[in-house]
């Protein structure tokens, strides 16, 4: 399990301004073996300033990153497969040779790194680009030899900072197809994304940060039920007054009414409905992640 | 160790088959070959025309054995005029006790002539004077002036390598800043490896560039036959060399590194190294002039001053005859300052190479605890 607690930073001043920014204000999660864990919030909440730190390259004033109940030090970050936000590869270095070259670095020997190398490269379809240098593949293909660049290595833990962006509907579906592959072998995958329907549907948890800080985390369904829930009525020619004093919000389309309520006693509401005119639809309404994310950074 | 390695590794792999690396190295194997075989295509033997009417041969060659002479006898003075106004021969010796040209006459011909004509007229009439003999109680001249090219050519190869180099290493840890590369790299090296491993491999690469301007130079200097003319103990002017170039390529290198690390852009490297810059180029002149007063004070003292003595002190050993003590001396010092500014160049790199974006300030890395 990788524990991340209490972490804050605060960048150092810039000149003219006493305070520094807030970067970090105790923000802290768990993600499990085997889980996929969607990092989400707006642009300068602190998840990147999270990763920097999990991975070593910043370091927090204070708080705590445990991998395996032990604080992660240097040796088990080696173990680590990392992405970072802007993406960094060697333009003029071959695709094949680069991703050897980062998991001689990991640790492995030359010739399980050219292996790992050949298996990743087919897997993503890369085969046939293995000695074309990286500045003339497309951003596609340059964003899959980064990927490969983080899976060479076999990594215990994925931390993955905006992975998706810039991807077409396939490289994304390609993307995600090898990420869920990984998380199935046990391994922790943390990612952080804009695309909210994205993480509602790959994640088994979400964080959704805001200012440093957790402001609400959990398995999306979690997060729905924390939301409360909604009625939805649809009743066609209903007569007028039948939802009078019910805790919603009546509005109409032509002959339909609808009715959007939360709380109340959703057997007593859909009575009322029935006899009211012809109940078209009757349901919960699941908010979207999006709507939870709103609703959590307002 | 290993991984500081496979960073040496990929830098020599990834440089060595750029175009740019071999047609490099081509163009300076050519300009050194050639620069090789330019002292005997320029220093031609002085060669003179001499014509006779009615006279013996002047002994010439005898006299000055560097000089070719070409001799034509003419049978009467007026045929000799013609011959000398029309440019065909550029002095005529009439009855033996006039000359004729066009215009006044070479000095050194004029003076050889005279001299010739005098001793021989003496032979002839039993007068033998031994010539003197000459004798320098100065210091060995012998190899001054192949001492001399060798030293103006070293300087010019040991600044061009230690600039190019130096650029490399500094565009090359601004493409792993600016790219991020460094955060994949520092989660699974330590910067030191990094660093070091930078340094190492394009310090290979700059050895590799300057051994092969060592072979095709000392090559081509036997095949055109200017390698008579070293003077003793160039292998250990040539060992001197290398020794040196390490010890400059260290100690620039490394600072290059550092103040590299303050930038995220490539656009902005020239800038941040321009101080470092100058100081390479004032070496260069320092070097430059000391290969023409290789004794003088300020060669003696310079030679010992890092990093200065990186480039001088070789040139001075390619000049003239350093004593042994002296260059230990100005070596050690050397070394001294090459592992004083890898502390201070690997804690620069290391605070300062992760912090992306606007330029770090110096003194704000060195204050950082």
């Amino acid at each position: 399990m990788l524990e991340i607690s209490e972490l804050r930073k605060r960048f150092a001043a810039a000149p003219g301004s006493p305070e520094g920014k807030l970067a970090l204000d105790g923000i802290g999660f768990a993600v499990r073996p085997g889980e996929m864990f969607g990092f989400v919030g707006a642009n300068g909440a602190g998840k990147t300033t999270t990763m920097r730190i999990v991975m070593g390259v910043l370091k927090a004033d204070a708080g705590s990153v445990n991998w395996q109940g032990k604080p992660l030090g240097y040796a088990e970050r080696q173990r680590f497969g990392y992405m970072p936000e802007e993406r960094g590869l060697y333009q003029k270095m071959r695709a094949g040779e680069q991703i050897e070259y980062f998991g001689q670095l990991h640790g492995l020997s030359a010739a399980a790194a050219k292996k790992a190398t050949d298996e990743l490269l087919e897997r993503l379809g890369l085969t046939e680009r293995r000695n074309d240098s990286v500045e003339s593949l497309s951003l596609g293909n340059q964003q899959r030899v980064q990927l490969a660049v983080a899976l060479v290595h076999e990594p215990e833990v994925l931390i993955l900072d905006e992975p998706f962006s810039g991807l077409d509907p396939i490289a994304v579906e390609a993307l995600a197809t090898a990420l869920q592959e990984r998380c199935r072998g046990g391994v922790p995958v943390i990612f952080s994304s804009h695309q909210l329907e994205l993480v509602e549907r790959l994640c088994d948890s979400v964080g959704i940060v805001s200012a440093g800080r957790m402001v609400a985390s959990g398995t999306v369904g979690d997060l729905r039920a924390a939301e409360g829930r909604t009625l939805r009525v649809v009743v066609r020619g209903a007569t007028p007054g039948w939802a009078d004093g019910l805790p919603g919000e009546l509005s109409l389309a032509g002959d339909r009414q609808v009715l959007l309520v939360t709380g109340g006693d959703d057997q007593e509401i859909l009575r009322r409905a029935i006899k009211a005119g012809h109940v078209e639809h009757f349901g919960v309404e699941q908010p979207s992640l999006t709507e939870i994310f709103k609703e959590a950074v307002a | 160790m290993n991984g500081m390695m496979l960073v040496a590794r990929r830098e020599i792999g990834t440089q060595i088959r750029t175009r740019a690396f071999k047609i490099g190295l081509l163009i300076t194997a050519v300009l050194v070959g050639a620069l090789a075989f330019a002292p005997k295509l320029l220093d031609r033997p002085d060669t003179y025309t001499v014509g006779t009417v009615n006279s013996q041969q002047l002994p010439l060659a005898q006299a000055a054995p560097d000089a070719k002479f070409e001799w034509r006898s003419f049978p009467d003075e007026a045929k000799a005029k013609e011959a000398v106004l029309a440019g065909d021969v550029d002095a005529v010796l009439v009855d033996g006790v006039k000359v004729i040209t066009d215009g006044e006459i070479e000095s050194e011909l004029g003076v050889l002539m005279q001299s010739t004509n005098r001793e021989v007229k003496l032979g002839a009439a039993g007068v033998s004077i031994p010539p003197l003999q000459m004798e320098s109680v100065g210091a060995d001249t012998r190899y001054e002036a192949a001492r001399t090219g060798i030293a103006v050519v070293l300087v010019l190869v040991l600044f061009m390598l230690i600039i190019g180099q130096t650029m490399m290493v500094a565009m090359g840890v601004v493409e792993e800043k600016g790219s991020r590369i460094v955060e994949i790299l520092l989660s699974s090296i330590r910067p030191w490896q990094l660093l070091g491993g930078k340094i190492i491999g394009l310090g290979v690469l700059g050895l590799i560039n300057l051994g092969t301007i060592l072979v095709v130079g000392l090559g081509a200097s036997m095949a055109s036959g200017f390698a008579a003319e070293f003077p003793p103990g160039m292998a250990g002017i040539v060992a001197g060399v290398l020794i040196w170039f390490m010890l400059g390529y260290a100690f620039f290198a490394t600072l290059a590194a550092a103040l590299a690390s303050l930038v995220s852009r490539q656009e902005e490297v020239g800038n941040v190294m321009s101080p470092l810059t100058m100081l390479i180029m004032a070496a260069y002149f320092v070097a430059f002039y000391a290969t023409s007063d290789p004794t003088g004070t300020v060669a003696t003292i310079v030679s010992f001053v890092p990093p200065f003595s990186s480039m001088v002190m070789p040139v001075r050993m390619a000049a003239t005859e350093v004593p042994l003590w002296e260059v230990a001396a100005s070596g050690a010092l050397m070394i001294l300052a090459v592992l004083a500014t890898l502390s201070f160049g690997a804690k620069v790199y290391e605070r300062a190479v992760l912090r992306t974006g606007a330029r770090v300030k110096l003194g704000e890395v060195l204050r950082a605890k």
